[in-house]
């Protein structure tokens, strides 16, 4: 079972984006987004990426969401929509999970599946997570990201610089009048 | 390509779709939003720590960058509508009447 686990996680990702997709009350979907950005750490840490499942966490849940929760709660209404409160909502979440089910069970139909929508999927080498075996001392995706400050030092000025001129452009717009 | 690959479009697909199709709510679009980009997220990642890509993987904090910024101008949107109007329904974002 442990050799399926990131193809376990990946569906209950689609399931859990099915759920706010719906869109029932945004406090609810905020929820599931949640819930989501965790499930999305677990398939990103499954390929051996730590850092990068640290910063989902963080910046993600942790900065993103947290601002949108507080956001929502400002702007919520008194009785909030569950799914099973409104039609549409549960027949987009119903229709949702269904197209996810018969993905699944189109996948796990036999070894030799291949899927071709524009470009060719098989599952020939996919449940084994290929390794060169040697590592070094180091990892490398942590290696690749601390390159962002020697190879990657214009990327750091142009993002430092649009999230300056983000943070002004905001002020602007909630000045209103 | 791998098969996992199929979920994570799927799940870019679906929240792109939840995106274009208004209820009521305007926060509901902008989180189906929140979910794309954490879709791509997940796309690039798994595809750069698959490959080896070792250099590329500082795109995703890049990524993750914008992604903040363009979120942070979707709400401040939404709190002039709200400060406007009361609250965020799509139905009143009717000054066009087309």
């Amino acid at each position: 079972m442990m050799t399926y686990i990131v193809f376990i996680l990946s569906v209950i990702f689609v399931v859990s984006f099915v759920g706010f997709s719906s869109k029932p009350s945004p406090i609810y979907g905020g929820l599931v987004l949640i819930i989501s950005g965790a499930i999305g750490c677990g398939i990103v840490l499954c390929f051996g990426g730590s850092f990068l499942g640290l910063m989902v966490f963080l910046i993600y849940l942790g900065g993103m969401l947290v601002v949108f929760g507080y956001t929502t709660a400002m702007a919520t209404e008194q009785y909030p929509e569950v799914w099973v409160s409104n039609k549409a909502v549960l027949g987009a979440f119903i229709v949702g999970l269904l197209s996810e089910l018969l993905t699944a069970c189109y996948i796990l139909k036999g070894d030799d599946v291949e899927v071709e929508v524009v470009l060719k999927f098989n599952g020939a080498g996919d449940w084994v997570i290929y390794d060169t075996g040697d590592s070094g001392f180091f990892s490398e995706e942590a290696m690749g990201i601390a390159a962002l400050y020697s190879y990657g030092t214009w990327l750091v000025i142009v993002t430092g610089w649009s999230l300056f001129i983000g943070v002004l452009v905001i002020m602007e717009v909630t000045r209103g009048n | 390509m791998s098969v996992v690959y199929i979920n994570i479009f799927l799940a870019f697909t679906l929240s792109f779709m939840g995106l274009l199709i208004y209820r009521s709510h305007l926060m509901s679009s902008l989180l189906c939003l929140e979910g794309m980009m954490l879709s791509l997220f997940v796309m690039m990642t798994v595809t750069i720590l698959a490959n080896h890509f070792t250099l590329a993987s500082m795109t995703p904090i890049i990524l993750l960058v914008f992604a903040a910024c363009e979120a942070a101008l979707g709400l401040s949107l939404l709190v002039m509508i709200s400060s406007t109007y009361g609250t965020d329904y799509v139905q009143n974002l009717n000054l066009l009447q087309c």
